[in-house]
């Protein structure tokens, strides 16, 4: 085959005289697609603290604490992998599309969650089985309790 | 008789953004031997599948690598699957070899531009990155993510694509591939590349084949392999021809690649109008029970994943043996005797991937 | 040229110079990016890159090193002060050989491998061009009987319609001296090479401010000689120093690194078919004419 001089010589003056094809960024962005697993983002509201999304996430970036009622999420850890909303029992989290500013600092953005548990009813038998709504919860009958308990017990399990 | 002189190549190297060591040991210009050094980047992947549920896994397969990130997802989920016995549903399959193809030619584009700026020429390195937007664009616009897909699952997709948006695909890939011929040419033809290039890290076919070269290393050295012609995922309905070039020197490579490059564009314009209908999807109940070896070709070459289950959620052994580990004895090979400017055009054109390499 | 003008001339030319080559290199920089369809930097980002260095710390690897680089700046000063002031071309040609040798030098005072391989391909680099300069001043002095800058200057006809070769030649090595693809070999201006940065591997902070200075002054003292083909006619000289370093820039965008041995023999041989083959005619030309 035939060897040439200069064969990008065309594609280089060309791109001279076009508009370049990268952005500025903080001043502009490109555009996003609907499907862009941008951040999470969270609705509070509907959030029961279950800790499955806590548990459940490959890397550890969501932190539920039930104590302090809030819902945290570690922008640099998460791997925007969207398991999370897959797993959330109350769909309460979802994978917005666009990117969130970057960071100067490391922190961790939390969410308090305005959910108040059921009060455990001392009768069992009228109790209205809350199982539905978080079975975690249910099962291990804590945020009721752990209010009243000194902080090192509460550590300790 | 020239002083010898070592020159510490990577692992921190502007050419070479691979943590891989080679000292390479000098007279004058020319390179006596390459003595390699790994272990920079091992970060204890196939040891987590024992402490993750197998579903649960295929995220950190994907993570094995940040190129051909979807193909490690795929082929991981495909060795479950076939351990499991699980017919993944046609969609699935087809919209699994669209992803492989996009990473294709994200992947080669991707190495198009680093083999230009391992021979200094900045312009050509640029072009190609920035028609690789392109790609990048269909991959986020189905997948959601750029290089990371996220869309393995054991069991099928995790997402479906719409068909309005596949039948939009093809006019955006045409636009791409258009505009890609003028820098392909300048590959093929430009005095200055083929001066790098041309007759540059020669590997006979014998040697290729005897080192256990894989992927466009081996075609390019004249051996016709390519693990598609195994017809996983939708590969058995899809005629792959493989790619072969004769000369088995760094030209030779790129040529193959640019090749599958336009091949992948013909598969995948096939592809695209005859995904049918249906789940992308399947519930999976129980665990992997028995072992299984996938092989699959990713950009790189001939990938191989072994996945040995016992029944319960974790998995007893994961292992992968990527293209870049097969491909470094023939690398090793090559640097013997060539020009200290070669070194980073050689080590490049085995599109190496240490970070795979490794895991 | 009075007394006093010499030295207005040496004074303007060390001050304005470095101010002018960052302009300059702030403009390759936006058509390269432009070339490259990127956006590129700010156009004074050369000179903020220049200050920055000179803030950092002073790390040194080798004292002598920085001895050298100081006889590379000084060096390269003086032969630029000798050319703004009119005065001999072979000195200035001598001042900037010796400047380069003060560089190689340097980094040959480094211990790192880099640094040595960088330095001897700047020697080879300095050999590549030197036959054209000293042609280039060989062939003034043919056309005009003078190695006198201010006689050059003072020619009533432009010597590019005598010395076209020895123009294209000294484009050739300009862009060597500029350190573009394909002859960015010893170092370049980006760090994707396989010997990082070359010959300035082991300078930082300060001291490689000191080396983009003189490569600055150099830079300038080059467009000056290409000036001098010019010379009756200011605006046609400006034009085409535009159209050369446009051509560099285009050179650099349009072509990969090569290797050494290619850059000597070409180089080599463009200087004499072009450089010598010019001075042959030219001789022969103004012998015919004036017998
Ligand atoms: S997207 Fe993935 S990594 Fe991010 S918080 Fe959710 S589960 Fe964790
Ligand atoms: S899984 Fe959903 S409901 Fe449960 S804690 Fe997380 S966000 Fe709240």
């Amino acid at each position: 085959m035939k060897q040439k001089p200069l064969t990008m010589t065309r594609v280089a003056l060309g791109s001279l005289l076009r508009k370049p094809a990268t952005v500025p960024y903080p001043a502009a962005r490109k555009p996003v697609y609907l499907a862009t697993r941008g951040h999470i983002a969270i609705e509070e509201d509907k959030c029961n603290l279950c800790l499955i999304c806590d548990r459940r996430c490959p890397t550890g970036a969501i932190a539920v604490d039930r104590t302090g009622k809030t819902w945290a999420i570690d922008r640099l850890r998460c791997i925007q992998c969207n398991h999370c909303v897959d797993v959330c029992p109350r769909k309460c989290l979802a994978m917005e599309n666009d990117y969130t500013t970057p960071m100067q600092m490391k922190r961790s953005d939390v969410v308090p969650v305005p959910f108040t548990p059921p009060q455990p009813k001392p009768k069992p038998a009228a109790a209205p089985a809350p199982t539905s709504d978080s079975p975690l919860q249910a099962k291990e009958e804590r945020p009721g309790e752990r209010n009243h308990e000194p902080p090192d017990q509460s550590s300790a399990d | 008789m020239a002083n010898r002189t070592v020159i510490p190549f990577g692992p921190q190297h502007p050419v070479l953004p691979e943590p891989i060591h080679l000292d390479l040991v000098i007279e004058d210009e020319h390179v006596v031997e390459a003595i390699p050094s790994f272990g920079f980047i091992h970060r204890g992947l196939e040891k987590l599948v024992e402490k993750k549920d197998f579903t649960e896994f295929t995220f950190i397969a994907e993570r094995i690598c940040g190129i051909c990130s979807y193909i490690h997802g795929m082929g991981y989920c495909q060795a479950v699957e076939t351990v499991m016995g699980l017919e993944i549903p046609e969609r699935a399959k087809w919209l699994r070899t669209m992803w492989s193809e996009l990473s294709r030619i994200h992947s080669h584009m991707m190495w198009l531009g680093l083999l230009a700026d391992a021979f200094g020429f900045e312009n050509l390195f640029m072009a190609c990155w920035r028609l690789r937007e392109g790609i990048l664009d269909v991959i986020e616009e189905t997948s959601g993510g750029r290089v990371i897909f996220g869309a393995a699952k054991v069991g099928g997709c995790r997402r479906d694509v719409p068909d309005d948006l596949l039948a939009r695909i093809p006019a955006q890939l045409n636009a791409v591939e258009d505009e890609l011929r003028a820098i392909t040419n300048v590959f093929r033809d430009d005095f200055s590349v083929r001066q790098r290039l041309c007759g540059v890290g020669l590997l006979s076919r014998n040697d290729a084949y005897d080192l256990g070269a894989v992927g466009p290393m081996l075609r390019a050295s004249g051996v016709a392999q390519d693990s598609r012609l195994d017809g996983y995922a939708a590969y058995d309905k899809i005629a792959v021809e493989p790619i072969v070039e004769e000369s088995g020197d760094c030209w030779g490579r790129t040529m193959v690649r640019i090749r599958e490059i336009y091949q992948s564009f013909d598969i995948l314009r096939h592809v695209l109008p005859n995904v049918p209908p249906g789940p992308v999807d399947m519930k999976i109940t129980g665990a992997p029970k028995g072992e299984f070896f996938a092989r699959l070709e990713q950009p790189r070459g001939e990938v191989i994943y072994y996945v040995k289950g016992n029944g319960t959620k974790f998995l007893d052994r994961f292992r992968v043996r990527t293209p870049t580990f097969a491909n470094i004895p023939p690398l090793l090979k090559m640097l013997q005797g060539c020009q200290l400017a070669d070194v980073p055009v050689i080590v490049l054109t085995i599109d190496p991937c240490i970070s795979c390499a490794e895991r | 040229m009075s007394a006093w003008t010499r030295i207005l001339a040496a004074i303007l030319f060390v001050l304005l110079s470095p101010i002018l080559a960052g302009l300059l290199a702030g403009l390759d920089r936006i058509i390269s990016a432009r070339m490259q369809s990127r956006i590129g930097p700010p156009l004074l980002q050369p000179i903020y890159d220049l200050l920055k260095l000179f803030q950092k710390e002073r790390i040194a690897v080798n004292r002598s090193g920085h001895f050298f680089l100081l006889g590379y700046l000084l060096f390269t000063i003086l032969a630029g002060i000798e050319f703004f002031i009119g005065g001999d071309l072979l000195i200035v040609i001598f001042a900037l050989a010796l400047a380069s040798v003060f560089f190689v030098l340097g980094a040959f005072a480094a211990g790192s491998p880099y640094s040595h391989i960088g330095a001897e391909r700047e020697l080879i680099q300095i050999m590549a061009s030197e036959p054209m300069l000293i042609m280039c001043a060989m062939g003034f002095y043919v056309a005009t009987g003078s190695f006198q800058v201010t006689t050059i200057h003072a020619q009533p006809t432009p010597l590019i319609a005598t010395l076209p070769g020895i123009f294209l030649g000294m484009i050739y090595i300009l862009t060597i001296k500029l350190r573009k693809s394909p002859f960015d070999l010893s170092t370049s201006h980006h760090a994707h090479q396989e010997i990082v940065k070359g010959i300035t591997t082991e300078f930082a902070g300060p001291y490689l401010a000191i080396i983009e200075l003189a490569h600055g002054y150099e830079t300038i003292l080059l467009l000056g000689f290409l000036y001098l083909f010019f010379a009756p006619w200011p605006l046609l000289a400006l034009a085409a120093l535009i159209a050369v370093y446009f051509l560099e820039i285009l050179a650099d965008n349009t072509h990969a690194r090569l290797y050494w041995q290619w850059v000597l023999r070409t180089s080599w041989a463009f200087t004499a078919i072009v450089g010598a083959g010019n001075l042959i005619l030219l001789h022969y030309l103004q012998r015919g004419g004036t017998p």
